[in-house]
C-alpha cells in the first residue's frame, strides 16, 4: 500500500467517523423533537394540580387560585400547546423523576435518571405537593420548598456557594448533591421543562418577582431555636425508630414495594450525599427544618425543634455517599461503611434482641408476650 | 603537584558585590513586600478596571438606582453590583460589552437602551421562556439577549454564563421586583 493510499484511507475513515457522529446527533435531535410534539400522559398528581390551576391553551391565562385568594381576575400571558406540553413534562419530572408511572420511562422523562445515581430519588420527595404543597384551605405551607417561590427568588446571592445562583444552576445542584448524581447541561430539556413548570406555578400562585414567600426554601432551625440540650445521637436514634423507621426503614435505606418507592432512602447509596445541604455536618439547620415542617407525612409540625435536630443529627451519622469535594478517601470510606454497616447493624440488632430475651427470666417472658 | 589551597577567609565568602549579598540575605522579605506593594497598587492606585471589585458609576446610575430602589437589595451586595454592571451594559453597551458588539461610540444606536427601556426588559423577562412562533423553539431571556448582541448590535454571541448576559437578566429582575411583576404579566394590563 502506497503512502498516498494510506493517507487517503485515513482521511476517509475520519470523514466516516465524523459523518456517523453527525448522523447520530441528527437522530437524537429528531427523537427529542418527537418527544416535544407527543401529547403528555400526566401522572395523577400532575393531572389534578394542573387542572386545579386551570392550565389550558389560550391567549391569556387567568389563575383560579389568585381569583380565589384575592377576588381579582388577573390576565397574564397565555400558553400555547407547546408551552403546555413543556409544563406538563416538567410536572411529570418533578412528580415521577424515575419514570415509575410512565409507559416509556426514559423518553417521557427526558432520561432524567442519567443524572441520578440510585433508583429512589424523585424531586417530589423534598418538593412535596409537586412543588406546591398546600393545606386543605389552599394555604401554602411554610418551609415546604415551594418551586414557584424558588423561581421568583432565584438569582439572589447564595450563601452556600457564594454565587448569584440562577434557577437552572440550583437544579443542577439538586442533581449533583441531593440526587448524588451528575450535572445536566443548562439547556437540557430536563432542566428547561422543570423551569417551565416552575414558572407556571409562580404565575398560578400569583407570586411576584423578588418577593420572599413563606413556602420558599426551608424554615431553618438553628441550635439557638432549641433549649440548647445539644444535638444528641442517642435521642435521635430513639426518635427515628419511633417516628421515621416504619416508613424509611430501620437503617434509613427506604421502602420500595413492587418497584415503587413508598418512602425514599435517607441513608445509604440511594440517599443524598455528604455535599448536599441536607447533610447535617455541612448545614446543620436545613434538614431539621425540613423534618419539622414536612415530616412525618400527615403529622407535620408535631415534632419539637430539638427533636428535629436530634433526628437530623442521627440520620446524618448514617453512612451515605461522599460528595465531589470530599475526595477519594472519604468516598472509599463511605462505600465500605455502606456495605458493612447494614449487615453489622442487623447482627447487633439480633444480638440485642437475643440478649434482651435471655436477660429476662423465663417466668417473666410469658406475660410479656401475652400483654 | 597539588595546587595551593586558598586561605580560609576566601573560601567562606564568594567574591560577589555587596548588593548581591544583601539581596540574597533579604530576598524573602523583598518578595513579600513586592507582592503586597503590587496588590495595594493594583487595588488602590492603578485605576485598571480588572483589578477593581467595584463597578464604575456611569452617568444616570444614581438616578436609576434611586428610581428603581435598587438599594432594597442592599447598598453594596453582589446582586447590586451585578445590577449596576447590568445598567452599564444596557446603557453603555459599546463600552462595557465591546467584545460582543461592533458598535462604537460614533454609531447612532450603540447600546441596548437605544431600543429598550429598563421596564421593557423587565416585562420581557417575565414573559420569556415561551415558544417563539417564528422559530418554533422555546426562547429564554438569555437567548433573546444573545440574539440582540449578534443581530441588533451587529456583534458576537456571548455564552449563556457570561456576565454580559447574566447581569442584564439581574437588572431585569431588579426592575421587575420594583414594578412588582409576576410571571406572564403584560404591559398595560392591571396587576393586583
Amino acid at each position: 500500500m502506497t503512502a498516498s493510499t494510506w493517507k487517503f484511507l485515513k482521511i476517509a475513515l475520519l470523514l466516516v467517523v465524523l459523518g456517523s457522529l453527525y448522523f447520530l446527533a441528527t437522530l437524537m435531535q429528531r427523537d427529542r423533537h418527537q418527544i416535544r410534539e407527543t401529547p403528555v400522559v400526566l401522572t395523577p398528581n400532575c393531572a389534578e394540580k394542573l387542572a386545579r390551576h386551570g392550565l389550558v391553551a389560550d391567549k391569556h391565562y387567568q389563575s383560579p387560585y389568585v381569583f380565589q385568594q384575592t377576588g381579582q381576575r388577573v390576565k397574564t400571558r397565555g400558553y400555547t400547546d407547546e408551552d403546555i406540553r413543556a409544563i406538563q413534562r416538567g410536572c411529570n419530572i418533578i412528580d415521577d423523576t424515575q419514570g415509575e408511572m410512565a409507559r416509556e420511562p426514559g423518553r417521557e422523562r427526558w432520561y432524567a435518571t442519567r443524572f441520578i445515581r440510585g433508583n429512589q430519588v424523585s424531586c417530589d420527595h423534598c418538593h412535596q405537593g409537586v412543588g406546591d404543597k398546600q393545606d386543605a384551605a389552599g394555604n401554602r405551607l411554610k418551609g415546604s420548598l415551594g418551586l414557584g417561590a424558588s423561581w421568583v427568588m432565584a438569582d439572589m446571592y447564595d450563601r452556600f456557594t457564594g454565587l448569584l445562583l440562577p434557577f437552572e444552576l440550583r437544579q443542577m445542584q439538586c442533581y449533583i448533591n441531593s440526587s448524588n448524581g451528575y450535572k445536566p447541561n443548562i439547556a437540557d430539556d430536563v432542566v428547561r421543562d422543570v423551569t417551565a413548570y416552575t414558572r407556571f406555578l409562580s404565575a398560578a400562585l400569583g407570586l411576584k418577582i423578588g418577593n420572599n414567600y413563606v413556602e420558599q426554601g426551608v424554615d431553618e432551625i438553628p441550635a439557638s431555636d432549641t433549649p440548647k440540650q445539644g444535638d444528641d445521637y442517642v435521642r435521635g436514634e430513639a426518635l427515628y425508630k419511633a417516628k421515621c423507621a416504619s416508613c424509611h426503614g430501620p437503617q434509613g435505606l427506604g421502602l420500595v414495594v413492587d418497584g415503587r418507592v413508598i418512602a425514599p432512602a435517607v441513608a445509604g447509596p440511594n440517599a443524598w450525599n455528604k455535599q448536599s445541604r441536607n447533610y447535617f455536618y455541612y448545614v446543620s439547620t436545613i434538614l431539621p427544618g425540613f423534618i419539622c415542617r414536612n415530616m412525618p407525612l400527615g403529622q407535620e409540625n408535631t415534632l419539637t425543634n430539638q427533636e428535629c435536630r436530634d433526628i437530623g443529627f442521627f440520620i446524618s451519622n448514617l453512612p451515605r455517599p461522599a460528595g465531589d469535594l470530599q475526595g477519594p478517601l472519604v468516598a472509599l470510606q463511605q462505600q465500605v461503611l455502606m456495605r458493612v454497616m447494614p449487615a453489622l447493624m442487623r447482627l447487633m440488632e439480633s444480638h440485642r434482641q437475643d440478649g434482651a430475651g435471655s436477660a429476662v427470666a423465663p417466668a417473666d417472658r410469658v406475660p410479656v408476650a401475652g400483654r | 603537584m597539588k595546587p595551593p589551597t586558598p586561605p580560609p577567609d576566601e573560601t567562606r565568602l564568594p567574591p560577589t558585590p555587596a548588593l548581591r549579598a544583601w539581596v540574597m540575605r533579604w530576598k524573602t522579605p523583598i518578595f513579600v513586600c513586592v507582592i503586597i506593594g503590587f496588590v495595594l497598587w493594583a487595588h488602590l492606585a492603578s485605576g485598571i478596571a480588572v483589578f477593581r471589585s467595584d463597578v464604575v458609576s456611569e452617568p444616570g446610575w444614581d438616578n436609576f438606582r434611586a428610581h428603581y430602589r435598587v438599594d432594597h437589595f442592599g447598598e453594596d451586595g453582589q446582586f447590586v453590583r451585578a445590577v449596576w454592571n447590568g445598567y452599564n451594559l444596557v446603557f453603555y453597551t459599546h463600552r462595557y460589552a465591546s467584545r460582543f458588539t461592533r458598535k462604537v461610540v460614533a454609531d447612532q444606536v450603540n447600546s441596548c437602551a437605544g431600543c429598550h427601556t429598563a421596564e421593557d426588559l423587565a416585562y420581557s423577562f417575565v414573559n420569556s421562556d415561551r415558544v417563539d412562533p417564528k422559530t418554533g423553539k422555546r426562547v429564554s431571556f438569555e437567548d433573546r439577549v444573545r440574539w440582540c448582541y449578534a443581530n441588533s448590535m451587529d456583534g458576537f454571541v456571548p455564552t449563556i454564563y457570561d456576565p454580559a448576559v447574566r447581569d442584564i437578566r439581574l437588572l431585569a429582575r431588579a426592575v421587575a421586583h420594583h414594578l412588582q411583576l409576576g410571571e406572564g404579566d403584560l404591559k398595560g394590563e392591571a396587576t393586583p
